[in-house]
């Protein structure tokens, strides 16, 4: 077989979908740092900005991207390949807000000005952002935020509280879901403002998670002045637009990856603790492989939906529901087999597969973020099943 | 002797040993003290070790005629749940193990400083992980023992013959590597060393077996106190927690997983306190094994679901360091598994429980 020649970026869009898969292998076996392969935590800036310029360098930073803006112009099918072959990869995530959501939100409803403005410095990464959607009080409830921006001559004045804001010390922007109008219904005085994180007023403190790392953030806003020409889209349209921004990327909260990961690494160490061969445990192995076969042929109806270029419908709440919580079943099985092993801080004999109790502990927030799966429950039961309430 | 207490007595006792145990459990359940010690070596303070041993905690079960206070299991079990609930990292059931051992010997040994809380002496027993066998290898590392970092003497079972010998050796010029755990301890291995021990018994193993079961159920009593007070962080939650304008404890799909959980830890108690209760009646053998591993597979198991559960209905929350549910998550991960995991207590109960005749 011929070696594989990586096209320049503006062709990848028209080779056939198994040609681009091989194409994207290629490209990680040639350009991506081993090193940085299935990483234990969320990678920070400093230990994955060499990979985004690379990413930026090479043209492939934004693959969603329409051309015109630097983007790839891939079809949702080819980003949904895309995105496969990097988690089968392990790659990393960057900080990518900028990349996924603000780009999207200005292409789609920003002003020419804004588009120059902001999209050139995403794509040489002098940009990077972070999202300010939570709140204290406005978590499954998020459309109860109380963040406030209030116009004084040419400048909004922000005061409030963000939390749960991801890698927000490695950002030097932000885009807010803030309250503008405090009369109307809930959902319908939010808009959306962007902040330059140097501007005074702003404090970042960091939140230590269960995996005592400081992936998450709580910021501060005490009178911050943002230029009014921020806002992004009409004024008190903010919840629409960003309902609108979840496309189809949600399929991706289903991505099968995590569970096969975790699935893998639960025979290397029912293997290593000499239980692989136990008839019991080969009954639950089982359970847990169909579970991931079968969450794989789901989520291959909803990306076969999006190849025939249909969007997706509250359905998909299912795929999140169904991995996250096999996800955490294969971890609990990593624990109970483990004997004392599974209170071990550290991976087992140092080894990155018997990563016991870290793998445990990253799976518990996947039922809490995204959309907790009670919400997503509910999603499933009044829009999908139609029921009262 | 304990079992020969009327029951009003008993529970005025039980009462009593709850009480005392506010001395080291802050009230309000401040976690100030444990947050300070956690990832650091030893991993617990030597000075609230010994003031335990001057509460008579350490011999709790040893005789009065060895320096002990003579209490039953049910004390031990109502003591260790009121420490679960303050996730207290004294090596209290690790060392009430070695006193046991020691008293059972005739009081042999580090018997008296250890009775004191001057030294810490852990027994190692353990050659491989999630089993309760004492192989007692001569040159076999012993694993998992916890709170090694802090560990003055250890005592070593040796199978000589037939029977299983025991012998002390001092931490002083022992080989001990040291792991963390995830609820800030940590967990020992030795390299056994006779050259530097010194022989205190030549037969140690119904002694040891007894001092096993009597730990996993004493283990399974602390992971009730620590399901109990995660539970009632959680239901405090649900009752403040506001969502969609309502407090999130009036959503019926809450409700029910809370009440789920509650009946888990209401099989919990049951079983452990039926446990304690027999121990104390002064079963043995078979009996006595199949109350343990019934209490335990029942412990290990609803303390991981009580303490997953409740991070989940905290949300977000419930996944910081900073907020104290995830320490119960954190200790549950550590104890759960440790004199024998569910799977193992539900093999050993059905190897020596008789089937129920209907």
């Amino acid at each position: 077989m011929d070696a594989v020649t990586i096209p320049p970026p503006d062709q990848l869009d028209s080779l056939d979908d198994d040609s681009f898969r091989l194409v994207v292998r290629e490209f990680l076996r040639q350009n991506y740092p081993e090193e940085l392969r299935n990483p234990p935590h969320r990678l920070h800036w400093n230990e994955c900005k060499d990979w985004y310029h690379k990413l930026a360098e090479k043209g492939w930073l934004c693959p969603g991207w329409p051309k015109e803006y630097g983007g790839l112009g891939l079809s949702p099918s080819k980003q949904i390949i895309l995105t496969e072959e990097y988690e089968r990869y392990g790659v990393a995530r960057t900080p990518d807000h900028g990349i996924v959501m603000l780009g999207p939100l200005v292409i789609r409803y920003g002003t020419e000005e804004q588009k120059k403005r902001f999209l050139p410095k995403i794509l040489t990464g002098e940009h990077i952002w972070c999202q300010g959607y939570s709140e204290p009080n406005a978590g499954s409830d998020l459309a109860a935020l109380r963040t406030e921006a209030v116009l004084d001559g040419d400048h909004y004045v922000v005061n409030g509280q963000k939390i749960w804001t991801t890698l927000a010390t490695d950002a030097n922007w932000i885009f807010l879901l803030v309250r503008t109008d405090k009369q109307a219904k809930k959902q319908e005085g939010i808009s959306f403002l962007l902040v330059d994180m140097k501007t005074p007023g702003i404090t970042v403190k960091p939140i230590i998670n269960l995996e005592l790392h400081d992936e998450f953030c709580e910021v501060f806003f005490d009178n911050v002045r943002v230029p009014k020409e921020n806002l992004v889209g009409q004024l008190n349209k903010g919840w629409d637009m960003a309902k609108a921004l979840l496309g189809f990327e949600r399929i991706f909260l289903g991505s099968p990856r995590q569970s096969a990961y975790a699935l893998s690494r639960l025979k290397i160490l029912a293997e290593r603790m000499g239980v692989w061969e136990d008839e019991t445990f080969q009954d639950r192995y089982a359970r847990l492989r169909l579970d991931l076969e079968d969450l794989k042929a789901l989520y291959g109806t909803f990306v076969v939906k999006l190849k025939r270029g249909e969007s997706l419908g509250p359905d998909v709440s299912m795929l999140k529901i169904i991995q996250t919580e096999l996800f955490q079943r294969i971890t609990d099985t990593m624990l109970e087999i483990s004997g004392e092993n599974a209170g071990l801080l550290e991976p087992m004999e140092g080894n990155r597969d018997l990563n016991i109790g870290g793998l445990f502990i990253q799976a518990r927030p996947a039922t809490i973020y995204g959309g907790s799966n009670e919400i997503q429950r509910n999603i499933l039961s009044k829009n999908v099943l139609g029921l009262p309430g | 002797m304990s079992a020969a207490l009327d029951e009003s007595d008993r529970a005025e006792s039980i009462r009593m040993i709850r009480d005392s145990a506010a001395a080291v459990v802050p009230p309000g359940g401040d976690m100030k003290r444990v947050r300070s010690l956690r990832f650091q070596d030893p991993g617990f303070e030597a000075g609230l070790f010994r003031q335990m041993g001057e509460m008579g905690w350490i011999g709790l079960r040893v005789p009065e005629a060895h320096g002990g206070s003579g209490l039953g299991l049910s004390e031990m079990c109502a003591l260790a749940e009121e420490l679960g609930a303050g996730l207290v990292p004294e090596p209290l059931i690790p060392c009430a193990l070695s006193a046991g051992l020691l008293s059972a010997l005739g009081g042999v040994g580090p018997l008296a400083q250890l009775l004191t809380g001057e030294k810490v002496v852990l027994t190692a027993w353990q050659e491989k992980a999630d089993s309760l066998e004492v192989p007692g290898s001569p040159d076999a590392p012993r694993r998992f023992l916890p709170m090694a970092a802090g560990a003055d003497i250890f005592l070593l079972p040796v199978r000589e013959g037939g029977r299983i010998a025991l012998y002390e050796q001092p931490a002083a010029r022992a080989q001990v590597t040291v792991e963390r755990t995830q609820d800030g301890g940590n967990f020992g291995t030795l390299q056994p060393k006779l050259g530097d021990a010194k022989k205190l018994a030549d037969d140690v193993g119904e002694a040891l077996a007894q001092g096993l079961d009597e730990a996993a159920l004493v283990t399974s009593a602390y992971l009730l106190g620590v399901m109990e007070r995660a539970f009632a962080m959680t239901l405090d939650y649900l009752k403040t927690r506001q969502q969609f304008g309502r407090v999130i404890g009036t959503f019926q799909a809450l409700q029910h997983r809370a009440a789920d959980l509650k009946m888990q830890i209401a099989l919990t108690r049951a079983s452990v306190e039926a446990a304690a209760a027999t121990l104390d009646a002064g079963a043995t053998g078979d009996a006595r094994r199949a109350a343990v591993s019934r209490a335990k597979a029942r412990a290990s198991e609803a303390s991981m679901l009580v303490t997953r559960q409740a991070i989940q209905l905290h949300g977000g929350i419930g996944y910081t360091d900073e907020y104290d549910v995830g320490l119960y998550l954190r200790k549950a991960m550590v104890l759960a598994n440790q004199y024998g995991s569910a799977a193992l207590h539900r093999r050993r109960f059905m190897a020596v429980s008789p089937e129920v005749e209907e």
